[in-house]
């Protein structure tokens, strides 16, 4: 049986949605009659809007997808303008204040507070600009991700920014693969370091040589969502640069014509490679839908990859690189992927004055600063603002990822960012950072749907309740050792509902017992992977210390969990185009 | 050790409950999350308990369909038992 979504997607979707978005936002709030509000946010996710959750009725993010993590000189600054314009609630943020951009873990940017009223305007300047929101969410082509620094990276063996480029052109805004049964996910890369994160995501391209041609190895079927986290699968398929907007149509035309529409948590294609198997999966490719014969897969670069892959590696992108024409990328630490509007404005100045202009975002929710000169290195480098957002940024500092969390978030069960970045900061001062190690993982994760990618991370973290004292307080399940690499692995789960405040102990324990019983230079990930479920259970305890946290309570039930009065009867939620609240009786 | 079963957001009906699973011989208190949900026409009542809490039981979940009517007759019979609960 159909779904309900499915349904509404047969009544209005893709482009079409465009239109009603216009019109409500010409109408106002009340124009989206309220029995339609599931069927209508739904739609408004494939042009990038969510409508935030309970308690800050018509308020939405805004999702901007920004392919490959680039931002063109100009597009850093559009984004902070129109941020700092439209993306202001009615209550500020304690650490990142009234206006922000988060940067996401799939190199996009996330705005929130965005009123109905104002999108058509947000659209008009985000598109003279050549940015869109189209598709950045819904089901349907998402933001290609790759390596952020394609076509400025000396472990290149092909520019992928060409071909991320080219797909995004293909597949975005076209009919034809409007309507996919679910969210479909690329990644394309042409380095050897595997910073792409192709191994989770629904569609991968890696680099492989075949014939003494380089190209690209097709994988098929990765995601991290629930209990079912899979890695993309070898579906032994190689092809030139040419034809990879070839197969990647053939494959998101298989996906279209056999996922799971009748059941969205089976809907994703990994669910279908799980069920027919990687040669089924390149035989039906072959057979039914690429109009030349595929070759087998080339020569991959696997064994090279140090991209998050728990040893001497190239982990985030963040420092000083050179570039192959002899200038510089400088990739700078953004605690939890949030930036104050003004501290935008700001780098996008530096970024004009010491760079081409240009900014990219990387899946660990970063940004770099390209084309910087030799000879403007230094001045670059002794700007007071990168004190807050560092190329040489502490371990835990440079670790840390969260998700959009209870503030905003209608599916989160915990507060994330702010808690996040006061475990950072606690952790800077009161632990030990373990020999050798340069880049600790810690991803927290507001519930099972793993938009911080806990999975991969050294430290998964990932919301839950517990019982503290008698009262409910918010906790959080624990995993350890994930990461990427040749062989990538998800983390296992060792701690379930541990109180928020006693995470930060736990962390602290954790690290000591790693200190005490590792064997030489043993990575973190190695010390996990040596141990047993019971020795992973046994190696450390929560413990409360003297980190505080002020979001213990049901945030979940706040309207804001940050406002002064956070009671759901306090919301000013809804509120029309000036953010003044609406009547019941209006 | 496994992971959860039960997908747990903010949609779920209960994330924390006092639970107890109970064999021949055997009875284990654990957290347990007990969710609502349809499918395929049907009311879903779907239940997991920590699996860190025993090693008697492997970890999973246990669901039961059902029907409209079926729902409406448990929710009846739960208002019923909450009044003489707080009798």
């Amino acid at each position: 049986m159909a779904t309900d979504v499915e349904r509404w997607k047969d009544e209005v979707y893709g482009n079409d949605i465009r239109e009603h978005l216009f019109r409500f936002a010409e109408e106002g709030w009340d124009a989206i009659p309220e029995d339609e509000h599931d069927e209508w946010f739904e739609r408004f996710k494939w042009w990038g809007l969510y409508h935030q959750r309970k308690g800050q009725e018509s308020y939405f993010m805004m999702r901007i997808g920004t392919p490959n993590g680039v931002l063109e000189p100009g597009q850093l600054r559009t984004v902070a303008e129109v941020a700092d314009e439209y993306a202001r609630g009615p209550v500020d943020n304690p650490e990142f204040g009234a206006a922000y951009c988060d940067w996401t873990t799939r190199q996009s940017i996330q705005l929130h507070w965005i009123k109905l009223e104002d999108i058509p305007d947000i659209f008009e300047k985000l598109e003279a600009d050549g940015l869109s929101t189209q598709q950045a969410c819904g089901d349907s082509w998402r933001n290609i991700v790759g390596c952020p620094v394609a076509g400025k990276d000396t472990h290149e063996h092909i520019d992928a920014w060409p071909v991320a480029e080219e797909l995004h052109e293909t597949f975005k805004g076209n009919d034809e693969h409007s309507n996919l049964p679910r969210k479909w996910k690329v990644s394309v890369t042409g380095c050897d370091q595997g910073c792409g994160q192709g191994d989770i995501n629904d569609l991968a391209f890696e680099p492989a040589e075949k014939h003494g041609e380089l190209g690209f190895n097709v994988r098929i079927g990765g995601g991290l969502a629930r209990k079912e986290p899979r890695f993309a699968r070898d579906v032994d398929v190689w092809v030139p640069e040419e034809k990879v907007v070839d197969i990647a149509d053939a494959a998101t035309r298989l996906f279209h014509d056999h996922g799971d529409r009748d059941n969205r948590f089976n809907a994703r294609i990994k669910f279908l490679v799980d069920e027919w198997g990687a040669e089924k999966v390149r035989r039906v490719l072959d057979e039914e839908y690429a109009d030349w014969d595929l070759e087998t897969a080339g020569e991959d670069l696997r064994d090279q990859y140090t991209y998050n892959a728990g040893g001497d590696e190239h982990g985030d992108h963040v420092g000083v690189h050179e570039q192959p024409d002899g200038n510089y990328y400088v990739g700078l630490n953004v605690l939890v992927g949030r930036q104050g509007v003004d501290d935008v404005i700001e780098l996008a100045d530096l970024a004009d004055e010491y760079g081409s202009g240009e900014a990219r975002l990387t899946q660990r929710q970063n940004i770099i600063v390209t084309d910087v000169p030799e000879s403007d290195l230094d001045d670059f480098l002794a700007e007071d603002l990168l004190e807050d957002y560092s190329p040489d940024p502490h371990p835990f500092m440079r670790g840390s990822i969260a998700c959009t969390g209870t503030e905003f978030c209608s599916l989160s069960i915990v507060e994330t960012k702010n808690r996040q970045v006061r475990y950072a900061r606690w952790l800077k001062e009161n632990v030990d950072v373990p020999d050798g190690v340069t880049d600790f993982h810690i991803h927290l994760s507001g519930c099972t749907a793993s938009c911080a990618q806990p999975q991969i991370a050294d430290v998964s973290l990932r919301g839950m309740k517990t019982r503290k004292d008698g009262e409910p307080v918010e906790a959080l399940d624990v995993g350890l050792g994930g990461g990427l690499g040749e062989h990538p692995q998800f983390a296992d789960w060792v701690e379930m509902r541990v109180a928020a405040d006693e995470v930060p102990g736990y962390i602290q324990n954790l690290l000591a017992a790693f200190d005490e019983q590792r064997e030489g230079e043993e990575t973190f990930r190695e010390f996990v992977a040596a141990r047993d479920e019971d020795a992973l259970g046994d190696l450390a305890d929560p413990e409360e210390t003297d980190y505080e946290d002020p979001y213990m309570h049901n945030t979940k039930m706040t309207w804001y969990p940050y406002a002064d009065e956070d009671d759901l009867d306090a919301s000013p939620a809804p509120t029309d185009g000036d953010g003044e609240t609406i009547s019941a009786d209006d | 050790m496994a992971d959860r079963v039960l997908k747990v957001n903010a949609f779920t009906t209960f994330t924390l409950l006092d639970g107890e699973v109970e064999g021949h011989g055997w009875q284990t208190d654990a957290p347990a999350v007990l969710n609502v949900t349809t499918g395929d026409g049907d009311v879903i009542l779907e239940l997991e308990l920590d699996n860190t809490e025993t090693d008697e039981v492997q970890s999973h979940a246990d669901r039961a369909s059902l029907s409209p009517d079926e729902a409406r007759e448990l929710a009846a019979e739960l208002e019923s038992y909450a009044d003489r609960a707080e009798e």
